[in-house]
């Protein structure tokens, strides 16, 4: 009983290291990164946990004082503020709003209009992947242009929960919900976006690292949403191009002129 | 008797008490025993809303696994929680918490309660409609109720309802409906109370009241009038809307396959809801504010530190609340500039909020603490309030909010504010002012006891949701460990949950205490100003007061906290001066120092 225990573990194992999936992590911090620009989001997290500690420290501190020594012994102090006391208070808070929000405030703007909501500039280069996102109670359906370009054609590939990327290319991913609001949340490359009926949004994001990753629906959803679950994988740029090919010859085969259903597909919205 | 009192006794004449049982206990018009009545609904519902709080966190524990004692109970079957009731579970813990427990046990108690008491007035401005506000609340609490008893059960959309998913698209069924009317129902009441209470500040403050001698804690309750009666009609019209597209075939909020000819936009009610609901964690935090204001003060036995920069900060706060609603939508795809003006003004509001908490620490500073529990849990609430503040940073980013938004680190902040902050900040209330409603003082023992349940209980449970929703953990899941990447926080989750039961556990010493001191006859009378502090409901009348609270209206001559001042001292002997005290020697010594 044990011995077939030990080897199952050991087939997981094996079976795991052989398709590059990463083991599960830890758990506790900031899950694995695995984007490019991901790290932007962790250092601003880095930064605030660091001076709301430290602004936690300095205010406690002065307060535990207070709480220990200035006990029912102590005579209390008559006073109502002084001029030098109100300058401290207002200096603190001016100190902290000019370093703590200040900081935070132009390194978002920069990061939001460079990096996570730039959409013109993975627009405009050549080697970007597009996917359209539909969401529904409770799947992610993805669908690839295939081999011409366009959206909505016998030649798009369509996966189920199944999004796939290469390596170092910019993904840009647009969503669309049929029932209520979704949200297509990617908390190992640091970006999530709400996927709203009636709308179609943008999200982009570029993978560093090879490997699966998971699709989670930030918005609650319904009943099922804790099982609204995808998986992201990341391939090498030549593992991906035969992965689809492979879907969008299926696709080919399986397409059926009738079924309007299945063209869920949109034109392609640039900015 | 001064002119300006002759006035307002002319304005107030002093009416018989009622003698009938209904009038006097049930459908009274007195607003002190409002104020005892909705106490009673509140703390009611609090213990609903706590024992759905315990079921959310058996799910989080011990998902799949019967609920011991009440599973079968509740549920049936094998007493294991479903999808299904799990979303009606934190659905309705959310709605209940916040709109029928925390918001009448701050703003309905405390506002009837110490309105009147403490601006030196007979009773509201508007009694009957003080009757009416109350009456209006339990009809709500009662639709609360019956969802609960329908067929597929009670609201599942999330406490923000969020469409088309509480629309008869996701969720179908007589539950939602009654929800969203009893939500309709309790803003009739709230918008009537803060109407009320507007009107009885601005008009009934006694003789020498000036705004800038009013009580902290009535400038909280009246700035949560103000965002009430400007922001609640907001909800009401939102929810009605949404009554509409559930019952009439409307589509203001359905758009997608379901919509017919187009519909409409779910995002208007997000824009509807949240210009309303961040407002509302303003609504629900500053009267605790206010109260903190004054009892650090009164168990410092100083002065409360820039009387007139807390002022203005809160006003201020109150001011840009309506104008941060934004953050919570920085994931809809909104306009980048639009994110960007609503980050700005979520980055300033921190800045009067610091003064507030600024002042709170020194106005501890130099005093000569008394550790009475109204003040541990006014210490406590400081605390709590901190980090609720501190983690607000992170989310009022975009940036982090990419990673941060809908994940138990939301949970967790919010929780610190409008969980910890604001019951806590009730529980000082309740302890400071049980003298004056009920005449006798709560067991101290008991007391502290119970602090140091909910004060530890509230901050371990909710650092472990901010712990988890740091490592990615998402809310509202019914089992978090769908999720390959956060199966290492099981053990997190447990040990938040024991916590969580032990804070649950740790109310039982404030319900002993509660009861034993409301009914039990061995309970100290407490005397008019057992506290000895300044303001007027404990130095102008006794504990309870009678039914006119006044025997003569007061006239104001200081600020509220005139402590440790020295002449006062030379004069009388004692360390503070009432508000409308008269110092022998009628030379005001204290009225310099108390412009404050």
């Amino acid at each position: 009983m044990r011995r077939r225990r030990i080897f199952a573990a050991a087939t997981v194992a094996l079976a795991r290291a052989a398709s590059g999936a990463p083991a599960p992590e830890s758990g506790f911090g900031l899950p694995r990164d695995a984007s490019v620009d991901g790290a932007r989001v962790d250092s601003l997290i880095h930064f605030t946990i660091a001076a709301t500690t430290l602004m936690f420290v300095v205010v406690g501190a002065v307060l535990l004082v207070a709480l220990v020594r200035h006990r029912r012994g102590h005579p209390a102090v008559h006073s109502h503020g002084s001029k030098a006391s109100i300058g401290v208070a207002l200096g603190f808070v001016g100190l902290v709003a000019l370093a703590v929000d200040g900081y935070l405030f132009t390194h978002t703007i920069i990061d939001m209009r460079r990096f996570f909501w730039n959409f013109a500039s993975a627009e405009e280069r050549a080697d970007t992947v597009r996917i359209e996102v539909q969401a529904h109670q409770w799947a992610w359906q993805a669908r690839y242009p295939g081999p011409d370009g366009k959206f909505n054609t016998p030649d798009d590939a369509v996966t189920l929960n199944d999004v796939r990327v290469p390596v170092g290319a910019p993904v840009l991913i647009q969503l669309a919900s049929v029932d209520v609001i979704h949200s297509f949340n990617l908390p190992h490359f640091r970006v999530k976006r709400d996927a709203v009926p009636g709308e179609i949004t943008k999200l982009t994001f570029q993978a560093r690292e090879v490997g699966e990753y998971e699709i989670a629906c930030a918005q609650h959803c319904g009943p099922n949403h804790y099982k609204m679950r995808g998986v992201l994988t990341v391939l090498p740029p030549e593992r991906y191009r035969d992965w689809l090919s492979t879907v969008v010859a299926d696709a080919r085969r399986a397409y059926d002129p009738e079924d309007a259903e299945a063209r869920w597909g949109w034109e392609w919205r640039r900015e | 008797m001064t002119p300006a009192q002759a006035l307002m006794e002319e304005a107030q004449p002093i009416h018989p008490p009622p003698t009938s049982f209904w009038r006097k206990y049930v459908f009274s018009i007195d607003h002190k025993m409002i104020a005892k009545q909705f106490l009673w609904a509140g703390l009611l519902f609090l213990l609903v809303g706590g024992l759905l709080a315990m079921l959310i966190r058996w799910q989080w524990a011990f998902p799949y696994r019967p609920v011991p004692v009440l599973g079968k109970l509740l549920f049936g079957g094998t007493g294991a929680i479903g999808p299904a009731t799990y979303q009606q579970i934190f659905t309705t813990h959310g709605l209940v918490m916040i709109f029928f427990a925390v918001t009448p046990v701050l703003i309905g108690t405390f506002g009837n309660l110490l309105i009147p008491l403490m601006i030196g007035a007979r009773d509201m401005a508007f009694p009957r409609l003080n009757m009416y506000s109350f009456w209006t609340f339990v009809l709500s609490q009662l639709l609360v109720l019956a969802s609960f008893f329908t067929d597929l059960g009670s609201a599942g959309a999330g406490w923000t309802t969020y469409a088309p998913l509480s629309t008869n698209v996701g969720t179908p069924g007589m539950g939602q409906t009654l929800i969203v009317a009893a939500v309709f129902v309790t803003g009739a009441s709230s918008t009537m109370g803060a109407v009320n209470y507007i009107t009885t500040v601005i008009r009934l403050r006694a003789p020498g009241m000036t705004y800038m001698r009013l009580p902290l804690t009535i400038w909280g309750i009246w700035l949560t009038a103000i965002l009430n009666a400007l922001f609640i009609p907001v909800l009401g019209s939102a929810a009605l809307l949404l009554l509409l597209d559930r019952n009439f075939g409307t589509q203001f909020f359905v758009a997608g396959a379901s919509a017919v000819n187009g519909g409409g936009d779910p995002i208007l009610w997000q824009h509807l809801f949240w210009i309303f609901g961040h407002p509302e964690v303003y609504i629900m935090i500053l009267p605790a504010w206010g109260i903190l204001g004054d009892v650090l003060s009164f168990f410092a036995r100083k002065p409360h530190h820039w009387y007139r920069g807390t002022v203005w900060a809160m006003v201020l706060v109150t001011v840009l609340s309506a104008m941060v609603y934004g953050h919570h939508m920085f994931m809809t795809g909104m306009s980048p500039l639009l994110g960007e003006g609503f980050m700005l003004f979520t980055l300033l509001i921190s800045i009067p909020s610091m003064v507030v908490v600024v002042n709170w620490v020194l106005t501890v500073w130099q005093g000569s603490l008394r550790y009475d529990t109204p003040m541990l849990f006014a210490l406590g609430t400081v605390f709590v309030f901190g980090v609720g503040g501190l983690t607000g940073l992170f989310l009022g980013d975009i940036s982090m909010d990419l990673y941060l938004h809908d994940t138990m680190f939301v949970v967790g902040h919010f929780h610190f504010t409008m969980a910890a902050a604001s019951v806590m900040g009730a529980f000082t209330g309740i302890y400071f002012w049980f003298p004056k409603m009920f005449g006798r003082r709560l067991d101290e023992r008991l007391g502290k006891a119970h602090f140091w349940f909910t004060f530890l209980g509230l901050t371990l449970v909710f650092g472990g949701q901010l712990l988890a929703g740091y490592a990615g953990q998402q809310r509202r899941l019914f089992d978090p460990f769908q999720y390959t990447f956060i199966q290492g926080l099981r053990g997190l989750n447990q040990w938040t949950s024991y916590f969580a039961f032990a804070l649950f556990a740790g109310q039982f010493f404030f319900v002993v205490n509660f009861f034993k001191s409301v009914f039990g006859r061995r309970a100290a009378p407490a005397g008019a100003n057992p506290w000895q502090v300044t303001t007027l409901e404990w130095t102008a009348t006794s504990s309870p007061p009678p039914f006119h609270n006044f025997d003569r209206i007061p006239e104001v001559v200081r600020g509220p906290h005139e402590f440790s001042n020295p002449e006062v001292r030379r004069l009388t002997g004692r360390d503070f001066a009432g508000q409308a005290e008269l110092l022998p020697g009628g030379g005001e010594p204290a009225m310099a120092a108390g412009k404050s």
